[in-house]
């Protein structure tokens, strides 16, 4: 009896009308979070498995590989849809074209079979982000090894039924076509394999939006904690009634967080590109001049680019700042201090998510804006902006930022150098604000 | 004597018809300790936080040492020092650095600030224990550490909201002799606000009762006292507050 009567009070004193609404609000956005990352994921699917054929070696034997490919003994029908590549830009074609990849067919490939010598397909992907979905292509590796299936059936069919085979038409039965690789990077393309791209490039891709989430976070709970203790313990009345300006107060506060999480910045970044650098090196080791391919696709940062994305997450730090300093204003006890760290943790952790799985330009377009109006998704893509050179998405999330940080700059410097730093509290739904009440 | 703080016609309206001060006027002079008195929601801390420059009064004004606080809230903040009730220090910080800390705002120069903390130091009497992080400190230990702060820079008016809440029996006698001993011999002005009617009877030169937001009385305790046929100042304010 009596336990129930204090674990009563207990749950009345916890599950407060604040932490109801946190509630709400995390089930409202993690319900959106779900539902962008599968609508993305499906889209991603569904781009993976499809075929892009060019077929350059016009002949019967490929139309009737092709044919194959598209009715596979034993397998589901697949859809194939031809293009014609003019040319050896492949990185303008497949723009022309509109179209992530394409298996070639060169010619003389037929040519190459029948005088029982291994063929090579020619395999061109353009990435246009390290997310793991949207490099994914199952249709194009199908593609590959139906061809390769398909050649060895013919090859079979028509040379081992007629006969001994020789050591040269073994070899071939065993592997008879050899892919050529080919990366796009924007404009740039490099000979090869785009898997071998994203294995050396998904340390920092993971990396970079695992800081930034920590930095959000950090800086958030540093200047949130800072004020709301000042609040609660009335030093900041007492800091306030000194001779010293607001504004001064304000500055001192929002300066020292922002070198605090400038350094955290600062360190994040250089351990980032020595962590980089060792994965690099690590992968290079399996392929000769990895990292003179990464760097001529422009994956690897220069000093420039760390400095831009640096910047970009400066700026993420300084809105962040403004908004918890706001946040912090509002926070009546300790106990609620946390809650209110919720909102930012949760707008955060949108991005967060979806950065490392989807590319975010290619969500459908409300989405894509819904995403690109939380400040910190233009920091969690900055990296991939700067590589694949989206600096129009860079400096237009960076224009974004700017004017979200003078208006919550402007607002928290309100709120601050008005009545409202002591009086303003949250009421969900109750009569408006009982400062009267809440005075002496 | 001349009046360090005038205070004429000031009021805080929340919103439309409600207000946590209204219309209060008084003043205090040079070397006097004057106390705000009255129940829980009576509008005493709202009019020390407007004379402090924390709120905006809506209406009316205050001049601390011939500066308003609504066109020189700089200049009146030079001449204040404002201790809230149940404030604390910044807890991480030792007891001397937040001396210095203070001093270091107060002060003109770096002269004056040693001055100031030499002097924070004598009052709080917390000798070694200065050299400890605040956040070690016992709630009176704490308070006296917060009312050499206020003290140390000889302010023209302190204004002190409870100023001897945390503190035992022993120490606030202290502190109360130490504040009657202030204004009598260094002209220090004081604006208190405390519930302990017995310690405002004992150290303030006058009072004014404070009820609903309004000002309902002022004077000096033993005129109250008499002019209200009273024990003592708790019985005035009964009286005061009951018309």
């Amino acid at each position: 009896m009596k336990f129930m009567h204090l674990f009563k009070k207990e749950l009345k004193e916890m599950l407060t009308i604040t932490t109801i609404m946190t509630m709400v609000f995390t089930v409202v956005i993690m319900v959106m979070a779900g539902s962008a990352m599968s609508g993305a994921v499906e889209d991603a699917k569904e781009e993976s498995g499809e075929i892009t054929i060019c077929n350059l070696d016009d002949t019967e034997f490929t139309k009737a590989v092709l044919k194959f490919l598209e009715n596979p003994a034993g397998g589901d029908k697949n859809e194939v849809k031809y293009v014609d590549i003019q040319g050896d830009d492949y990185s303008k074609e497949l723009d022309r074209l509109d179209i992530k990849n394409v298996v070639i067919i060169p010619k003389g490939f037929s040519e190459h079979i029948e005088n029982s010598e291994q063929a090579t397909l020619i395999y061109v992907t353009k990435m246009t982000s390290l997310s793991s979905f949207s490099n994914i292509s199952t249709g194009s590796s199908n593609a590959m090894n139906l061809i390769n299936a398909a050649v060895k059936s013919a090859f079979y069919n028509s040379k081992v039924n007629s006969g001994a085979l020789s050591d040269k038409e073994v070899t071939m039965l065993e592997a008879p076509i050899t892919i050529d690789e080919t990366t796009i990077v924007a404009d740039r393309s490099e000979k090869v394999a785009a898997s071998l791209i994203v294995a050396a490039t998904q340390m920092s891709n993971m990396f970079l939006p695992i800081c930034v989430f920590i930095l959000v976070i950090y800086s958030s709970q540093m200047i949130l904690n800072a004020v709301a203790t000042e609040k609660l313990d009335k030093t900041l009345e007492t800091l306030l009634s000194a001779p010293v300006s607001r504004l001064s107060v304000l500055s001192a506060k929002m300066l020292a967080a922002g070198v605090v999480a400038g350094l955290n910045a600062i360190v994040f970044m250089f351990g980032m590109s020595k962590m980089t650098e060792s994965v690099t090196n690590m992968t290079s080791e399996s392929v000769d001049n990895l990292d003179e391919i990464l760097k001529n696709l422009g994956l690897t940062l220069s000093v420039g680019d760390y400095v831009l994305v640096g910047l970009q997450m400066f700026m993420t730090i300084l809105i962040t700042l403004a908004i918890s300093l706001v946040l912090g204003v509002l926070v009546k006890d300790s106990k609620s201090a946390q809650s209110y760290i919720m909102p930012i943790s949760l707008m955060a952790m949108i991005p967060y998510m979806l950065s490392m799985f989807v590319d975010i330009n290619t969500l459908s377009p409300a989405l894509k804006y819904v995403v690109y109006a939380i400040p910190f998704t233009h920091t969690f893509t900055a990296i991939q902006n700067v590589m694949f050179d989206n600096m129009t998405v860079f400096w237009g999330g960076f224009a974004y930022q700017a004017v979200l940080l003078v208006v919550c700059m402007g607002f928290a410097v309100k709120v601050f150098t008005s009545d409202k730093i002591f009086t303003m509290t949250l009421s969900f739904g109750k009569k408006k604000q009982k400062e009267a009440n809440n005075e002496d | 004597m001349e009046n360090v703080l005038e205070v004429k016609g000031l009021s805080k309206q929340y919103k439309p018809g409600v207000y946590a001060s209204q219309d209060v006027t008084f003043e205090v002079k040079k070397g006097e300790i004057f106390a705000l008195i009255g129940p829980n929601g009576a509008g005493k801390t709202t009019t020390i936080r407007m004379i402090s420059t924390l709120l905006k009064a809506t209406e009316g004004d205050a001049v601390v040492a011939g500066h308003s606080i609504l066109t020189e809230p700089e200049k009146v903040r030079e001449n204040i020092t404002y201790l809230p009730d149940e404030a604390g220090a910044y807890k991480n910080m030792k007891g001397i650095d937040y001396l210095k800390f203070m001093a270091g705002i107060y002060a003109k120069d770096a002269a004056s600030a040693a001055q100031f903390v030499e002097r924070g130091k004598e009052i709080c009497g917390l000798g070694d224990r200065l050299n400890d992080k605040i956040g070690g400190y016992s709630r009176g230990m704490a308070r006296k550490l917060l009312i050499a702060r206020a003290i140390m820079s000889r302010p023209a008016l302190a204004i002190f909201d409870e100023p001897t809440s945390g503190l035992d029996i022993i120490n606030a006698l202290d502190v109360r002799r130490m504040l009657k001993k202030l204004a009598s011999e260094e002209g220090m002005s004081f604006l208190l606000s405390s519930h302990n009617m017995l310690e405002i009877e004992y150290v303030s030169d006058r009072v004014g009762i404070i009820a609903k937001g309004h000002l309902l009385e002022v004077g000096k305790p033993k005129e109250l006292i008499e002019k209200y046929e009273a024990q003592n100042l708790e019985e005035v304010f009964e009286r005061v507050v009951k018309l």
